[in-house]
């Protein structure tokens, strides 16, 4: 009997939504071999399968068992050039997605992969910040700080030993581009690593992976040893070695010296900056942490030049941007653009409009410490310098769309308890500002406010936003006082007057 | 039959005794000890301090500030309800109900007969196929209240 061979994504997202039980159903059938890959970010078709047709793929979407026929019989496939959602990209960084099998380290070097690493090595550690600099690439966990200054600053501290971290505590809600990183394009973040090791000097390397991505932390270790294997790690005599650690549920850990405290073992508590940890971080050792999209950025601009990447976007975020897209939106998934589409234009091109039968009520952009829009300005560029005009943020491009059946009293609650329930406690204004804004919405809800309670939140969300040591303080009372701004009748029927 | 051997206590502690100029990580050792233990006692604290050479205060701090760290043994089956924006704007609320309800133990529990653990979590990082029900490592997404019960039926 002839085999078909089919290609189905193996990533955590695929496998919840259904490739798991699909495999399995399969797993004894002569007419298909099945090829586990990446996937391509098109969460609401997944399960998908595909196979090879002479002018590339044909996909079948949804797919459930007894499916298999149809696909082994060439039945009613949708070619993937023609999936809009998929089109409409600019895919670089996750060019790979959906088509590689994520550990398959020959078939990331014929697609391009190491080239970014082999460029760096034929480059000065000066030039390659140069090379940085001239990309303008920020940094895509939340801060968007320029990625050349802390290389250089880093570089420029002479010490015998220097770490790379590459922070992988995902934990805005939202947001999932890393896991899909990790679980789907490792080597790709790896030699992000390594050029950043080079440039500054480094030989030892970590990852700080969540607790909550078990997948993601097995196959980036999987990935570590086949380079070692390879000799890619130690290429050119040049040692460095690299170690997947994992955190245990803290989202504050996603802040880097919180994460270096705990890299270290300790509670993953913020300090005072500066030293920054450029400058003294892990150990007290010079120290780069970015994120993991950050470092699977880097390799093609090393590759294709930074004018090739400044190229791209606006003017003061330069690049593409991986947006994920949930909540209730009909077509949840990761897409890669340049910067510069509206939110209007990400939610309808990408999005496809509502989930059946919901209104849109407010969209929330940048996690749980992110600002929410109404329909009204949903016109807003997705780029820094729009969002930050308008004390919004773009954080780490989690996009999620709430309907019209969401109680934002209730979720305005929910972002206060999120604080007070991951403050680290080292500053005041977020451990006890977080517990005070809590307990004043819980009054309002229980229909015990009054008309100062509104301005009591205010007064509160403006000290925390002033005075709060880190980013988690100091950004939560933005979703709360966005909620309020918009929906003031939702708050005002919980005010005895 | 062959039983798995499950390394105890003192055993994994003693994988986790720093070498110098190792220096000793007190979270490393206690994931390793849940690893080994599902749990760790709040008893092994002077023990776990003792090997790695640090306070029981310091053990006890990162013990009690991690979330995912347990100091009690959770049921045979841990069932993690994402309670992230995703899941949220998705009706997960509903869910989290829904297995309360079927196994009769309210969020943070375990039942009777040591089967299940329910407990919500912040974002699983599955916003797309979201709402999302963590059972052990498996990841279940689009969960729905009505399929809550075939569900759990597969841990047994």
């Amino acid at each position: 009997m002839k085999t078909t061979r089919c290609y189905l994504a193996n990533d955590t997202s695929s496998r919840a939504a259904g490739a798991g039980r699909l495999a399995d159903a399969w797993s004894d059938r002569p007419e298909i071999q099945l090829i586990r890959t990446s996937s391509r970010g098109a969460f609401f078709l997944e399960p998908m399968v595909e196979r090879d047709v002479p002018n590339g793929r044909e996909a079948w979407f949804n797919v459930l068992p007894n499916d298999l026929p149809r696909i082994v019989g060439g039945v009613g496939g949708t070619p993937i050039a023609e999936i809009p959602f998929l089109q409409q990209q600019a895919r670089f960084t996750f060019a790979n997605f959906g088509i590689t099998e994520p550990l398959a380290l020959d078939e990331y070097q014929t697609r391009g992969g190491l080239k970014g690493l082999a460029a760096a090595q034929s480059l000065s550690p000066e030039a390659i910040v140069e090379a940085l600099r001239i990309s303008r690439l920020r940094g895509r966990g939340g801060a968007a700080f320029p990625v050349w200054k802390k290389w250089q600053a880093a570089q420029q501290t002479g010490s015998e030993l220097k770490y790379v971290v590459a922070n992988a505590d995902e934990g805005d809600a939202g947001t999932y581009c890393d896991r899909m990183i990790m679980e789907g394009d490792p080597f790709r973040l790896i030699e992000g690593m390594m050029i950043c090791a080079r440039a500054i000097g480094a030989t030892r390397g970590y990852l700080y992976c969540r607790y909550e991505y078990p997948a993601a932390a097995r196959t980036m270790r999987f990935a570590i040893q086949k380079a070692r294997e390879a000799d890619l790690l130690d290429c050119d005599d040049y040692p460095f070695d690299l170690e997947v650690v994992t955190g245990a549920g803290s989202y504050v850990c996603g802040e880097e010296t919180a994460l270096l405290e705990s890299l270290e073992g300790r509670r993953g508590v913020v300090l005072a900056k500066p030293p920054y940890p450029a400058e003294s971080g892990l150990y007290g050792k010079p120290t780069i942490v970015s994120n993991v999209l950050t470092f699977a950025t880097i390799p093609n601009i090393l590759a294709n030049g930074g004018a090739w990447h400044a190229s791209l976007g606006t003017e003061g975020s330069r690049g593409t941007m991986a947006l994920q897209i949930g909540g209730r939106v009909k077509q949840p998934g990761l897409v890669e653009v340049p910067f510069g589409l509206t939110l209007h234009d990400v939610l309808d091109r990408f999005g496809g409009g509502m989930a059946p039968g919901s209104r849109f009520k407010a969209v929330q952009v940048g996690g749980p410490l992110g600002s929410l829009f109404p329909e009204s300005q949903l016109d807003i560029p997705i780029c820094y310098d729009a969002f930050a005009e308008v004390g919004a943020i773009l954080g780490h491009g989690g996009i999620v769309v709430y309907d019209d059946e969401t109680d934002m009293v209730e979720l305005a609650r929910h972002f206060m308890a999120f604080t007070a329930d991951e403050s680290c406690g080292k500053c005041t204004p977020c451990r006890i500002g977080s517990v005070r804004g809590r307990e004043i919405l819980e009054r309002i809800q229980a229909g015990e406010g009054t008309a100062e309670s509104l301005d009591l939140l205010k007064d509160l969300g403006e000290t925390m936003k002033a005075t709060s040591l880190c980013a988690l303080g100091g950004r939560a009372p933005y979703p709360v006082l966005t909620a309020i701004e918009h929906f003031p009748e939702e708050f005002k029927k919980g005010l005895t007057h | 039959m062959t039983t798995r051997h499950r390394p105890g206590l003192a055993e994994t502690l003693e994988t986790c005794r720093p070498v110098p100029p190792a220096k000793p990580n007190i979270l490393k050792t206690l994931l390793a000890l849940q690893s080994a233990l599902s749990h760790v006692p709040t008893s092994a604290i002077p023990q776990i301090a003792q090997v790695l050479g640090v306070t029981d205060a310091q053990v006890a701090g990162v013990l009690s500030y991690y979330s995912d760290l347990r100091t009690q043994s959770p049921g045979r089956h841990l069932i993690r309800v994402c309670m992230g924006e995703s899941c949220t704007a998705n009706h997960g609320g509903r869910v989290l109900r829904a297995i309360q309800d079927h196994v009769r133990v309210a969020a943070g529990g375990t039942t009777p007969d040591a089967r299940f653990t329910v407990e919500q979590m912040s974002c699983a990082g599955n916003c797309a196929v979201s709402p999302t029900v963590m059972i052990d490592e498996d990841l279940c997404g689009r969960v729905t209240p009505s399929e809550v019960p075939s569900l759990l039926e597969r841990y047994r």
